[in-house]
């Protein structure tokens, strides 16, 4: 046969794979409101970047009635591409061929694209949109789902990891985003959870929807296994595009520099922080107030939104930014947003990113249903997670860091690099009225007038205490900056610490509390 | 709703406190994100506001009260 011929013959069959589960199957998928698989590769990556391997994998399952049965590409699309040139690899479960459902074949495409990304050191993108366990295949793809998990540990922390849940994720198969480093959802696209709604109502009775127990809001809002959630896919796809802007390929590597720019002029440092320190505020307005072009990237932005997170750049360089959100339960930590911070705060450390944190808070959250949700352990994670990170740390007192607030907000003595003050900083081992009440207890209550006693002694306390000059003197701060001097020490102390060494003591790892 | 975090009608304290200002009246319109109610606790005037639009069906609270964590601040129908 001559050479033409057999290229007409790829050709042809190339063709019948892009067809993926077939017109009827396709037509369902965008009856639901879905792209195909392979419109959302299209749509990810750069334009003609995409390289697909594995296009002819069969399955090779036998029992009940599979081995006559023809499933493209074993229901899921591999390949490599690129993201604004930056290289990535990428999978994409093909809901339209078997129902996405994972076999043998179809887990083994994913490791090997999954072995691919951690050798060659990129970043990878999975997308999610399957059934689940294909039950035929039996134990053969409860293996599958093992060997991706374990490849998820294994590249943790080495290369980005990215989960895009486009569909259902349920079961077993939710786990493999969770131990990704950042998961997406889509409004009315997305469900995630580990027992659906019918086997809910038939063990325990109750009765929910999908929407519900486990639609995007759901995870974007209440349970934060999402980081970042849109209302289409399209919007999706520019999240994750901007997203690998701001991270480096892998944990070797700094995340690409851009052009440094100034912040817009519409954000006026000085006039963001209120005086009264009972007025709350936007504490994203600061961050924008000293990002390159005021741009900030936020993580996590529904869920536990008492603290921020999220990128930005200074003079062109990747930063993670953690702050208190007065805005929001008056900025406390809590269970959640310890936890929210703690993780984003090893994530920067393990992909070269310097922090910048920004402190106004009043402390920990009081309540019985805090401390019996694990306040203490979930806040030991934040301790945990500041005192690990090695990359340059800068942290910026804006206005109140009190009790244990304080000293986890990457103080000094969880080896902040940097720590400035603003005038307005109040940092104390507690608010006035709670100290002043307790230093001088015996005063106040054996006052002629013990309630002017008290805010005498509560006025007492905040002219001596609630400023930063107490921290500065011990040398806990290292100076008391205008706010209009931020982003420029700022810049300076990105630049000294861009050589920084931080060594530790060996060990195989920590045991941080989770 | 049986779903407390879900519920976006009945605006509850986070957390015991006192009401400073009130800033909405029952059959009030509201947008999502209008300040209803401040609230001081935790060293700070909090900003309770609307979970979503829509029309204040009650309003449980006026300033001075006392609240505890939990308590039925304001709905919204």
């Amino acid at each position: 046969m001559p050479l033409k011929n057999k290229i007409e013959e790829l050709k042809k069959r190339k063709e019948e794979v892009l067809q993926g589960g077939g017109e009827q199957a396709v037509a369902k998928q965008v009856a639901m409101g879905k792209l195909t698989a392979r419109e959302r590769i299209i749509a990810l990556l750069d334009e003609d970047s995409f390289n697909e391997y594995d296009m002819f994998v069969e399955h090779d399952a036998r029992d009940f009635g599979m081995d006559g049965k023809v499933l493209h590409g074993d229901g899921v699309i591999i390949g490599t591409g690129t993201i604004y040139g930056a290289p990535v690899a990428v999978f994409a479960q093909d809901f339209t061929v078997a129902g996405g459902s994972l076999g043998s074949m179809h887990a083994r495409k994913i490791t090997k694209i999954m072995d691919y990304a951690l050798r060659m050191r990129i970043p990878l993108i999975g997308i999610n949109d399957s059934g689940g366990a294909r039950i035929q295949e039996g134990v053969n793809s409860l293996a599958g789902y093992g060997e991706i998990f374990w490849r998820n540990t294994l590249s943790s922390g080495i290369i980005p990891q990215i989960s895009v849940i486009l569909g259902p994720c349920a079961g077993g198969a939710v786990y493999s985003p969770a131990l990704t480093d950042f998961v997406f959802v889509v409004d009315k696209i997305s469900k995630m959870f580990i027992t659906g709604p019918e086997v809910i109502k038939s063990v325990l009775g109750e009765e929910i929807s999908q929407e519900d127990l486990g639609g995007a809001r759901v995870h974007a809002q209440i349970t934060g296994n999402a980081h970042f959630y849109s209302e289409s896919e399209y919007e999706c796809f520019e999240q994750i595009k901007k997203l690998i802007t701001y991270i480096p390929w892998n944990n070797t590597r700094k995340a690409r520099k851009f052009e440094p720019k100034e912040p817009k002029v519409n954000y006026n440092i000085e006039d963001i922080v209120p005086g009264d320190p009972k007025e709350p505020y936007d504490v994203r307005d600061v961050i924008r107030a000293i990002a390159d072009d005021s741009d900030f990237f936020e993580i996590q932005e529904k869920w536990a939104a008492n603290i921020v997170i999220g990128f930005g750049r200074l003079n062109g360089e990747t930063v993670g930014f953690v702050a208190n959100q007065p805005l929001v339960m008056a900025g406390v930590l809590d269970v959640d947003s310890s936890d929210k911070a703690a993780r984003f705060v090893r994530y920067c450390d393990a992909f070269n990113i310097p922090l910048v944190t920004l402190v106004d808070l009043p402390g920990y959250l009081p309540g019985i249903d805090q401390e019996h949700a694990g306040v203490i352990r979930h806040g030991a994670k934040l301790l945990y997670a500041y005192s690990e990170a090695t990359v340059p740390k800068m942290t910026v007192i804006l206005r109140k860091a009190y009790g244990g607030g304080y000293i986890a907000m990457s103080s000094r003595h969880l080896r902040a690099d940097f720590v400035f003050a603003w005038p307005s900083a109040e940092i104390a081992v507690m608010g006035p009225e709670g100290a002043a009440n307790i230093i001088f207890r015996k005063e106040i209550s054996e006052a002629p007038d013990p309630e002017a006693m008290r805010r005498q002694k509560v006025e007492e306390y905040k002219e001596k205490f609630a400023n930063p000059y107490v921290a500065a003197a011990k040398g806990y701060i290292d100076t008391v900056i205008e706010p209009s001097e931020t982003r420029k020490l700022l810049l300076h102390a990105l630049e000294v610490s861009s050589t920084k060494v931080a060594d530790r003591p060996w060990r195989k790892h920590g045991i941080p509390p989770f | 709703m049986a779903y407390s975090k879900l519920d976006d009608k009945n605006v509850t304290a986070f957390i015991p406190g006192t009401i400073v200002d009130v800033k909405v009246k029952p059959g009030q319109e509201v947008k999502q994100g209008e300040v209803l109610v401040i609230l001081d606790a935790m060293k700070m005037h909090n900003r309770v506001i609307a979970p979503s639009a829509g029309k204040v069906k009650e309003v449980n609270v006026k300033p001075g009260d006392r609240v505890s964590k939990g308590y039925l601040l304001v709905s919204i129908e």
